[in-house]
């Protein structure tokens, strides 16, 4: 018998889903962590006044530019690591 | 675990197919019920509660002050952020080889709000099978008005949820009147919408596939399983050969195992699977395949547990061994990280000091062969009142301070910044010099702490 396939077979995500899906997730936590490791060493109004005495940045802001900064560089990594993993030429049975 | 050897109908499964879990009432639901509540209860009740005139859990990362009850953290305290991030983790672990993904069926966000938006889903849609009709059903007055009431739900809970995460960041109190007043800065409506809509996408529309494609602790917890750990799983001995039959049919003379096939089991899983196939990775060990189980074990008069909590041991006929090796493991190292977070907590000074050499000088020579250094100090009054300071300088003879008052004050959580400049006779420096400051807190010697610096003269 067949098993009732009405019941079976939670629906699956394609690969490419899987993909962009790990990526943004795994680099939001990455830059979660950098972001509270960075800012609990570095005052980001510190920090912009250091860069530029006449730039005005208010914490909240400065957290928010450094979240979303550590988030598009991990996010990078992560998209290129995934995209050369994916796209390596296949090993041939001899050295499997 | 074996794998059922049928042949599997892998092939027809549909590419996308969404999962309608069905409702189920038992012990474990009634358990997940009660977590769901609690945690989701804790979450949303905390931001509002006070300690004396302030708000008891708020991370005030504008002030750069975390407050937890009775104690203000400062960012120079973030040690003790990784220290229970650490100890979250060796938690995490001994559960896990305890009694298997606990975390995963019970406690883990995903699933805590993904049952929450499910229960929406169903006071608004109904049933499992009324709204698989609903969801097959061409566009109608009905289908528009349930939708809409769920979506309404859904926004709003979703909404609420963004506010109170922005609630520990901000005052809440504050916050829910500015709100009111529709006067919400830029970055604090930004992430109320983003974590809100974080919560929609995440417990509403991607539910059971974040477990499966996105959760990185889904993939390893199974390194921390051994042949003790309890999973849940389906007595295949007992139920196979399975099969329908009528509540009067002996089934021992049938050649009928206690399974009938009634495939509840799987109507209820929200991720999907088949409990009978073994155990899976996919499977979040949220138990409801038990109570769907029992409840028709007990309609057929058959003994409950065809799918039970039970380990691998268990199942082979041997023992289960609850005390073992990796047990003492993940419980020593727990007790060791909590003894020293505690100890560290309640032996900490409530003083930070930092010195900074001003590096723009090498040191000036003053009238009357004098060498002198210029720093600036901080103090950082870690306690909530206000307090006064002597500070003193050590490490080369003859060493004094000047432009520093005899005492200091400091506000209750205050930094003060204080330009200082050390000088001594040019006869007692040679080159590069150790020195160090120290603050003492006038009330209370014990409230001291030292900093190291340098002290530069002339090489003679």
């Amino acid at each position: 018998m067949v098993i009732q396939e009405e019941y079976r077979g939670a629906r699956q995500w394609s690969r490419n889903r899987q993909a962009v899906a790990t990526v943004v997730w795994i680099s939001f936590l990455a830059a979660a962590v950098a972001t509270m490791l960075f800012f609990a060493l570095f005052d980001p109004v510190e920090l912009a006044a250091a860069y530029d005495p006449e730039l005005e940045i208010g914490r909240q802001a400065g957290y928010a530019i450094g979240f979303f900064f550590f988030w598009f560089i991990s996010a990078g990594c992560s998209a290129v690591t995934a995209w050369l993993v994916r796209t390596a030429p296949k090993r041939d049975k001899q050295h499997r | 675990m074996s794998q059922s050897d049928r042949p599997r109908a892998a092939a027809l499964y549909e590419s996308a197919k969404k999962i309608y879990p069905r409702e189920i009432k038992g012990r474990f639901e009634n358990l997940s019920k009660l977590a769901t509540y609690s945690l989701l209860g804790l979450f949303y009740a905390m931001p509002w509660l006070m300690w004396d005139d302030r708000q008891a859990f708020l991370f005030d990362l504008p002030a750069r002050k975390f407050y937890l009850l009775g104690l203000t953290l400062w960012p120079q305290d973030f040690i003790y952020l990784a220290w229970l991030l650490m100890m979250a983790a060796f938690s995490l672990f001994f559960f896990t080889a305890l009694a298997g993904r606990l975390w995963c069926g019970f406690a883990c966000p995903q699933t805590v709000w993904t049952e929450a938006f499910i229960w929406m889903e169903q006071w608004t849609e109904g049933t499992r099978s009324q709204r698989m009709k609903l969801d097959k059903a061409p566009w109608s007055w009905n289908k528009l008005r349930r939708k809409g009431s769920k979506q309404f739900l859904w926004i709003t809970f979703s909404m609420w949820t963004g506010f109170t995460f922005v609630g520990y960041f901000t005052p809440i109190r504050e916050l829910a009147v500015d709100i009111a007043a529709f006067n919400v800065g830029g970055w604090t409506l930004f992430w109320g919408v983003f974590y809100g809509f974080a919560t929609y996408g995440n417990a509403g529309y991607m539910r059971e596939q974040v477990c499966k494609y996105m959760c990185p602790y889904a993939r390893f917890q199974s390194v921390m399983f051994d042949k003790d750990t309890l999973v849940i799983s389906y007595d295949e001995k007992r139920g196979e050969p399975r099969g329908g039959r009528k509540r009067s049919v002996d089934r021992k003379a049938e050649g009928l195992g206690d399974c009938i096939d009634c495939t509840l089991c799987v109507q209820v899983c929200p991720t999907g699977i088949d409990i009978r196939d073994g155990l899976q990775y996919e499977c979040i060990a949220c138990a409801a395949c038990i109570d769907a189980c029992d409840s028709i074990m007990d309609k057929m008069n058959y003994p409950r547990g065809l799918v039970r909590y039970t380990t691998e041991h268990a199942m082979q006929g041997e023992k289960t061994r609850v005390i073992r090796p990796r047990m003492f493991v993940y419980a020593g190292l727990l007790t060791v990280l909590m003894t020293a977070l505690i100890t560290s907590m309640v032996t900490r000074t409530p003083l930070i000091v930092d010195v900074i050499r001003d590096r723009n000088t090498l040191y000036r020579e003053l009238p009357g062969d004098l060498i002198e250094n210029a720093y600036t100090i901080k103090i950082l009054n870690q306690s909530n009142e206000p307090r006064r300071f002597r500070l003193s300088v050590d490490g080369v003879p003859g060493l004094e301070l000047d432009g520093v008052d005899a005492e200091i004050p400091v506000d209750g959580g205050g930094v003060l910044s204080l330009p200082v400049r050390a000088r001594t006779h040019r006869n007692n420096t040679y080159g590069i010099m150790d020195i160090t400051f120290t603050a003492t807190a006038v009330d209370d010697d014990s409230v001291t702490k030292t900093e190291d610096s340098r002290f530069l003269g002339p090489t003679p």
